[in-house]
């Protein structure tokens, strides 16, 4: 079964369509890239998938089920901010996380969070945006979740974060695990992806494997992206 | 999963709340010595520090008050419909165990404000000479009281647990109607915190023309002469009080579901996080 | 080892090529264990699946053999590793051939070239012959 299915699936703003009639699938052990330019829909989608959105027309599933209670259980999210709560202590967040996912991996959090120095009593409050970011996913990376949806996770991030970034999602690669990321910087994620969707203005224009796009086209998706979405 | 919620909530609330009652008590004890010594004391400078301490209990009292009431507004308001929603929200828990949470832990620290404000002035008032008069005083007219609730056969403590528990319920309903006010006015897609004042105002307007209106149709349907209020029927004093309190009470909790039912309704189906 | 990847060709071939340099070169020695898919693919950043792809061309190639617990394994087979490094340089010459028919020399001048770069200690630009 698909981890993600989106059947003729429309969000409308008021009148303004941000999705129109999108119909795509995710299948386990793929790493997906979803990516656009700015406003092309990709938060939306995001947003619809955790239910934090409901839509307007189609509908979207999660391992064959509309998002709801049962699917946040399946889906770990990153959100395009960091949203954890500030006054949380680094060791009160995985009581958090550990409390509300039984599929919560402390240990492998812990080994991460040992790693990159950052003390169990230090708070959120105290910790620089680079730090944020990177304790945000390492919560989100933790656990063994069916989806991970992971929206923009290395945008505004010095490269040396952003390499630490990919390296997180490569290393907690899990073959029954789909991992779809959005994001518009094609170039850094490129290797990293199986396949990629465009999608611009409410609308998929293509689901190819990478490698199928550098095989038929000889180019790079970058360089495919910059062709398509030429202004 | 809604005890989890529970106790995280009150590890938020519980790292502000607790030290304000360390502060209450701590100021309360200072206004008792002070009662006790200084404010007895021939030498101005002692008098004028022994009236700061009373002045200083006076404010814990308010400032405990008042934070309890802006933490359940800002509870609800930072961590379900700020950048923390996206955390909660997404979380393996129904949008009702999100509500009862919240609304549960507010009246834990309401009931414990009260608490703590009464115990604050019991140890204010402990073995003051002045204040034992006043109780004493205070005592008599319970006495007295107590002659004539004997008299009219009215049960004073049946009515004063009535009267505590429509407080309370009176809390848990405004609670909501913030709530249900937050929710609506977050769901539109900007000036969110204008929209949502504007939303408690009208949810207040509507429900007093409901009411009169509610009130002026009972009376077309002449439901007033029918039943209890038949004039004909003789109540005694006691049973027109209860029943009074039974409606009252009813009352609040149907304005404390619908608001219930209005905040559930923005969350599931309106949600419109930035 | 250094991963690189350039545009246009398929990212599973580039790594089928790398990991060949590396087994060639000795950076993994003959009948020695490789990495983990997993490892190998952190190393490299690139999607695991796409290194179970490359391993899995190598496999066919030969040059690498999977036992089905223990993991998977170098070819202690020198020949075939030789004539891999064969197959490498070849290419290499091929299109350093190239490049220089392009520049207009003739293969005698090219040769010669050679011998002079080679008797002067050879500390040309070595980024030029990738």
């Amino acid at each position: 079964m698909s981890v993600l299915q989106c059947n003729n699936l429309t969000k409308r703003y008021g009148k303004a369509p941000a999705l129109e009639q999108v119909n795509l699938t995710v299948e386990p052990g793929r790493i997906v890239g979803l990516l656009g330019p700015n406003g092309s829909g990709k938060t939306t989608l995001i947003k619809l998938a955790n239910g934090l959105l409901t839509p307007s027309e189609g509908e979207l599933l999660i391992c064959g089920a509309a998002p709801g209670r049962a699917t946040h259980g399946l889906v770990s999210y990153l959100p395009e901010r960091t949203c954890i709560p500030t006054w949380m202590s680094a060791r009160q967040l995985l009581d958090f996380y550990g409390d509300f996912y039984p599929d919560f991996r402390r240990d492998a959090a812990e080994e991460m969070l040992q790693h990159l120095d950052i003390p169990s009593t230090q708070r959120v409050k105290q910790m620089s945006k680079g730090t944020r970011e990177k304790v945000q996913l390492i919560m989100v990376m933790s656990r063994q979740a069916k989806l991970y949806l992971l929206d923009e996770p290395i945008g505004g991030v010095d490269p040396a974060t952003r390499d630490y970034i990919l390296s997180t999602i490569i290393g907690n690669y899990n073959p029954e695990a789909a991992v779809v990321i959005s994001t518009h910087l094609i170039s850094d994620v490129e290797k990293v992806l199986d396949e990629v969707i465009f999608i611009n203005r409410g609308k998929i224009m293509l689901q190819s494997s990478v490698d199928e796009i550098r095989e038929e086209k000889g180019m790079s998706v970058d360089a495919l992206f910059r062709e398509v979405f030429k202004c | 999963m809604l005890r989890k919620l529970l106790k995280h909530e009150f590890r938020a609330t519980g790292r502000i709340m607790l030290p304000l009652y360390l502060i209450l008590l701590a100021t309360s004890v200072a206004a008792n010595l002070s009662l006790r010594y200084l404010m007895n004391s021939r030498a101005w400078f002692l008098n004028m520090v022994g009236g700061l301490l009373m002045m200083a209990l006076v404010v814990a009292i308010i400032g405990v008050c008042v934070v309890s009431f802006v933490l359940m507004i800002q509870r609800f308001y930072r961590n379900l419909l700020q950048d923390e929603g996206y955390v909660m929200l997404t979380l393996p828990v129904s949008i009702h165990q999100h509500i009862w949470s919240k609304l549960i832990v507010s009246s834990v620290w309401f009931i414990v404000t009260g608490l703590a404000v009464i115990l604050a002035c019991c140890v204010t008032a402990f073995d003051i000479t002045v204040i034992k008069e006043i109780l004493w005083g205070l005592g008599r007219i319970f006495e007295e009281l107590r002659k004539v609730q004997a008299y009219y056969a009215l049960n004073g403590t049946a009515i004063a647990i009535e009267m505590i528990v429509l407080v309370f319920l009176g809390l848990v309903a405004m609670c909501l109607q913030f709530y249900a006010a937050l929710a609506a006015g977050h769901s539109l897609p900007s000036h969110k915190m204008a929209w949502s004042v504007v939303w408690y105002f009208g949810l207040q307007f509507v429900f007093q023309l409901l009411g009169v209106c509610a009130i002026q149709i009972l009376d077309q349907v002449n439901f007033f002469d029918w039943g209890i209020f038949n004039a004909n029927v003789h109540l005694d004093v006691m049973a027109g009080i209860h029943i009074g309190m039974l409606l009252l009470t009813l009352g609040t909790v149907i304005y404390g579901a619908v608001f219930y039912g209005v905040t559930t309704f923005f969350l599931k189906k309106r949600l419109n996080l930035e | 080892m250094l991963w690189q990847f350039n545009d246009g060709a398929p990212i599973y071939a580039q790594l089928v090529q790398q990991i060949k340099v590396g087994i060639v070169s000795g950076v993994f020695p003959p009948g020695e264990r490789l990495p983990s898919v997993r490892d190998l693919a952190t190393a490299a950043g690139v999607n695991p699946n796409t290194m179970q792809r490359a391993l899995t061309e190598l496999e066919r190639d030969g040059l690498v053999y999977s036992q089905r617990t223990a993991g998977r394994f170098v070819t202690e087979d020198k020949e075939m590793i030789e004539t891999a490094k064969r197959a490498l340089a070849e290419r290499h010459i091929s299109a350093f051939l190239d490049a220089m028919t392009r520049l207009g020399y003739r293969r005698e001048d090219v040769i010669e070239m050679l011998r002079q770069e080679i008797k002067g200690g050879g500390d040309g630009d070595v980024s030029l012959a990738m």
